[in-house]
């Protein structure tokens, strides 16, 4: 067991565990945030992803040892208000179904589109290509992405006006 | 009944009051046609606060299909309420307050929700909305015929005085109920099939969405559960000492094996194993991997998918008494008229529901009582178990209901509820939350039935089909044995139909289940077939389907609802015309075709694939459906959507492998799942129609999206592909 100090969400945590369990598990159940979830726990299905030190990347093989004093976001700190240019996005393409893996889905998008502001399609389905959604919802998701570029793209240009 | 007993107002803490609707029995008899106690409630069913929000609970279970959002809808608009105004609520388990008999009660399963409920809620609606009038009449000096609802409020014709819903809900709750109060014609519809936003959107985009999986209660621990790797295997003996001395392991328990209810209706199978109880999912995760078992693994031990197989083939292939048939049984081996034949084997494979919230259940036993918290498609089930396997009162069970990441059938079971019970009762009473890993789900849960179809057609000398012969053998049954619900739904105009059927379930080598679309999985798969008599024949796929079929016949298969032709037409039509259907296309790519129906609604599907190297790739879907009256249409758009990529994954990846009893295939890098780099383009059309009625949608296009996509690898590459997954390299 150890005492290690992380930045979820900009607010610092620290939570006496042992250093090999995943980072997933600390957020769920330690730090309480359940946007991030459990669909595998190998890195196959995305449904945890979260940004770490700006990088998406599966919680649910990351170590707390080695995410310790790293700066870590979820989806619950994504944007304060929940207005990520991408969720305005889900909402407006209605994306999800049953919803569980779209957090990792929107973690996933974000952290491509902050790298490739401008994605192609062959892009955005390589970057996505590690999320599975069960229910299926993948031409929504492709769509919404687009769509949050086109919002992106307004928000830059009217802030350049 | 006392009238005045049907809406109850009750102050509400925070200074707003309720609705609930008391002694509702009359109104909901007219619709249903049953009766029910008169103080039986729909009590806590809406509330109306100060500020005129709606609270509207949703009783049904949300797992993706999205009637959170179209049940919201159906009440919403008889009420003529403001959407943004309606807030969506999901009540705990109460199968008194909710009766399925009356009210619809919380079981949810076979796309049947917005059909069972859409006549109870418009009904609901349309009698607060006139008792909200009635209310704003009085309060006006004038008559009900002079008042109308409009967007959240009541309006007074002549003098155009406006209330709101809130204003007026106290005194409304005051009036009888209407006995008949008139719904809305479908012309003035401004909420249903105007594509309404998921009311869940803005709690799912920002991780606030609660799943079962998320409870949260005092004290509550982690558990996990070595389950025995075969199918009624047994537990010999275990070894616990390396996991009890994992730092934060408090128990190690077993849980008992039970093969529920094995009587006529929804089988279901628990396997005997050891549970971990652990103050961390991690915690019990790795003691778990340290236990020493033994399991004894009875017969199933030595067998593989390959001998069940074999014995489904001798079972397949050897003749039976028809359970069902239209014409004369005996026809497929008349030599007077039969001069052709043709014969085929289909088989659509057990395969794993891999729901991505994995199964779980939260469960506190406390000696007399028991609370449980999880997404279930049944909770009235789960009750029914507690009670039988624990002997404790019904009314004692609490389930809090949550909404799940994925259901498709494999909720509808009370297995993994009645575990976590075990696992709480034998750690000493103690709340714990029971989770299963991904290899859990894929090696020990129970699975889609595997189905064999032997298909026969006979030709007569004019090659008319003459004679059809299918036979089913099939994992599992529902209800009593051969029921006609489980009748095959044949719709085309042929002369001679016989079906055999042979109940495989005490040969299987793995538990089968409800899993989305359940026996249309199989039966769809006689939409190949069809495709192979076309080819025999020389005949387009489309062409040859509408010559075999017949405006307004109706097919009677001895199922509830009878194959309308001219339904199975009209989608025919539609996706040809959408589909670039005829059009030609180059070598290595290919076009198939597949109609089927799902209950009432109908979808037929064109779909296009590239073969390369024997790699197959799916570049385009097009779907028409006939749902009736589609109350949320981008919901039910998603909902084929999201069928289409579900069956996609069945035919490509799907399947169970078995050796010496074991499900070999474990996380998601041995059983695939289609990604967003393999998903094709998919476009959905709706047939128009002036129905009132809906149709569930749920489960109707992955059955036909698979016969569609195997009909095009064979246009592309001449090789029929009769089993998923669809290997070409094995052809």
């Amino acid at each position: 067991m150890a005492f290690l100090h992380f930045t979820i969400n900009g607010e610092a945590h620290s939570f006496e565990v042992d250093a090999q369990m995943p980072l997933l598990w600390l957020i769920r159940d330690y730090a309480g945030l359940t946007g991030t979830r459990y669909g595998c726990g190998i890195a196959q299905c995305g449904a945890c992803t979260v940004h770490v030190d700006g990088k998406a990347m599966r919680s649910c093989m990351l170590t707390c040892g080695l995410a310790a004093g790293k700066k870590i976001v979820t989806i619950e700190g994504l944007s304060p208000e929940g207005t990520h240019p991408l969720q305005l996005a889900w909402i407006k393409e209605d994306v999800p179904q049953c919803g569980y893996c779209q957090a990792g889905q929107i973690m996933s998008a974000a952290a491509l589109l902050q790298d490739t502001p401008s994605p192609s399609a062959e892009e955005i389905n390589a970057a996505m290509a590690g999320n599975i959604c069960r229910c299926g919802t993948y031409v929504r998701i492709r769509r919404a992405i687009r769509t949050a570029i086109a919002l992106q793209d307004k928000t830059i240009s009217h802030e350049q006006a | 009944m006392n009238r005045r007993n049907f809406i109850r107002v009750a102050p509400m803490a925070g200074g707003g009051f309720m609705l609930s609707f008391s002694g509702f029995a009359k109104a909901i008899t007219a619709v249903t046609g049953t009766t029910m106690a008169a103080d039986a409630v729909l009590g806590d069913f809406l509330s109306v606060h100060p500020n005129g929000d709606v609270t509207f609970k949703v009783i049904k279970h949300e797992m993706g299909q999205g009637v959170t959002t179209s049940l919201a809808m159906l009440f919403a608009e008889e009420l003529c309420a403001d959407f943004r105004k309606v807030r969506v609520e999901f009540p705990a388990a109460n199968p008194t307050r909710y009766p399925e008999s009356t009210l619809g009660g919380h079981g949810t399963g076979g796309s049947y929700s917005v059909i069972q409920m859409t006549p109870i809620l418009r009904k609901a609606g349309a009698t607060v909305r006139e008792m909200l009038i009635q209310a704003a009449a009085t309060q006006w000096n004038t008559t009900a015929d002079n008042c109308y609802a409009e967007n959240h409020f009541i309006i007074n014709r002549i003098t155009h005085q406006k209330a709101g819903f809130g204003e007026l809900a106290i005194e409304a709750g005051k009036l009888p109920p209407p006995a008949e109060p008139k719904l809305k014609s479908r012309q003035d519809f401004t909420i249903i099939g105007k594509g309404q936003y998921s009311k869940t959107l803005p709690l799912l985009v920002t991780g606030k969405h609660q799943y079962g999986i998320d409870a949260k209660v005092p004290g509550m621990k982690y558990a996990l559960v070595a389950r025995c790797p075969v199918f009624k295997g047994k537990l010999a003996s275990y070894n616990a000492a390396k996991a009890m001395a994992v730092k934060g392991v408090l128990k190690v328990v077993t849980t008992k094996p039970i093969a529920g209810v094995q009587g006529p209706v929804y089988p279901y199978d628990i396997r005997e194993g050891v549970a971990i109880v652990a103050d961390s999912f991690w915690a019990a995760k790795k003691a778990r991997d340290l236990l020493a078992i033994k399991w004894d693994e009875g017969v199933n031990g030595t067998r593989s998918l390959a001998d069940f197989e074999a014995l489904a083939q001798q079972r397949g292939e050897h003749r039976t008494d028809p359970v069902g048939f239209t014409g004369d049984e005996n026809a497929i081996a008349n030599i007077d008229h039969v001069k052709q034949s043709l014969r085929a084997t289909y088989i659509f494979p057990y395969i794993v529901h891999s729901i991505l919230e994995p199964l779980n259940c939260t469960a506190h036993f406390k000696g007399d009582s028991c609370e449980l918290w999880l997404g279930t498609q049944w909770p009235e089930y789960i009750i029914d178990e507690i009670n039988r396997l624990f002997g404790l009162p019904k009314e004692s069970i609490q389930v809090h209901l949550y909404p799940s990441g994925g259901g498709y059938g494999r909720r509808a079971f009370p297995d993994a509820a009645i575990e976590a019970v075990q696992i709480s009762k034998a750690a000493g009473n103690i709340p714990v939350k029971m989770i299963w890993t991904r290899d859990d789900d894929h090696q020990t849960n129970a699975v889609h039935p595997y189905q064999r179809m032997d298909y026969e057609a006979g030709l007569d000398a004019d090659n008319q089909l003459y004679a059809w012969y299918e036979k089913e053998c099939r994992t599992y049954m529902w209800d009593r044995k051969f029921p006609a619900t489980e009748l095959t739904t044949n719709g085309y105009n042929i002369p001679n139909i016989r079906y055999d059927f042979e109940d495989l379930t005490n040969d299987s080598i793995l538990q089968s289940t409800a899993w989305r679309a359940v026996t249309s999985n199989g039966w769809a798969l006689s939409e190949c077939f069809i495709d192979e008599i076309a080819a025999l024949l020389k005949k387009d796929p489309y062409e040859y389907r509408l010559s075999l079929l017949k405006e307004g016949r109706e097919a009677h298969t001895g199922r509830t609802d009878k194959i309308s032709n001219s339904r199975l037409i009209g989608v025919l039509k539609l996706v040809k015309e959408k589909s670039n259907w005829g059009q030609p296309m180059p070598p290595g790519q290919g076009r198939g075709m597949a109609v089927y129906p799902y209950g009432n609604a109908y979808c037929a599907i064109v779909t296009e694939v590239t073969v390369h190297d024997n790699n197959i790739t799916v570049n385009k879907v097009t779907c028409a459906v006939d749902c009736g009256m589609v109350v949320n249409p981008s919901g039910a758009r998603n909902q084929i959507e999201g069928g289409v990529v579900w069956g996609l994954s069945a035919a490509l990846y799907g399947g169970v492998p078995v050796e010496k009893g074991r499900a070999t295939a474990g996380n998601f890098h041995q059983h695939r799942l289609m990604r967003m780099n393999e998903c094709p383009d998919i476009e959905v059309f709706f047939v128009e129609t002036e129905d009132t009625q809906p149709w569930g949608l749920g489960e109707l296009a992955n059955p036909v999206v698979v016969p569609a996509f195997l009909n095009a690898v064979y246009a592309a590459t001449g090789k029929r592909v009769r089993k998923l997954p669809c290997k070409l390299d094995n052809v």
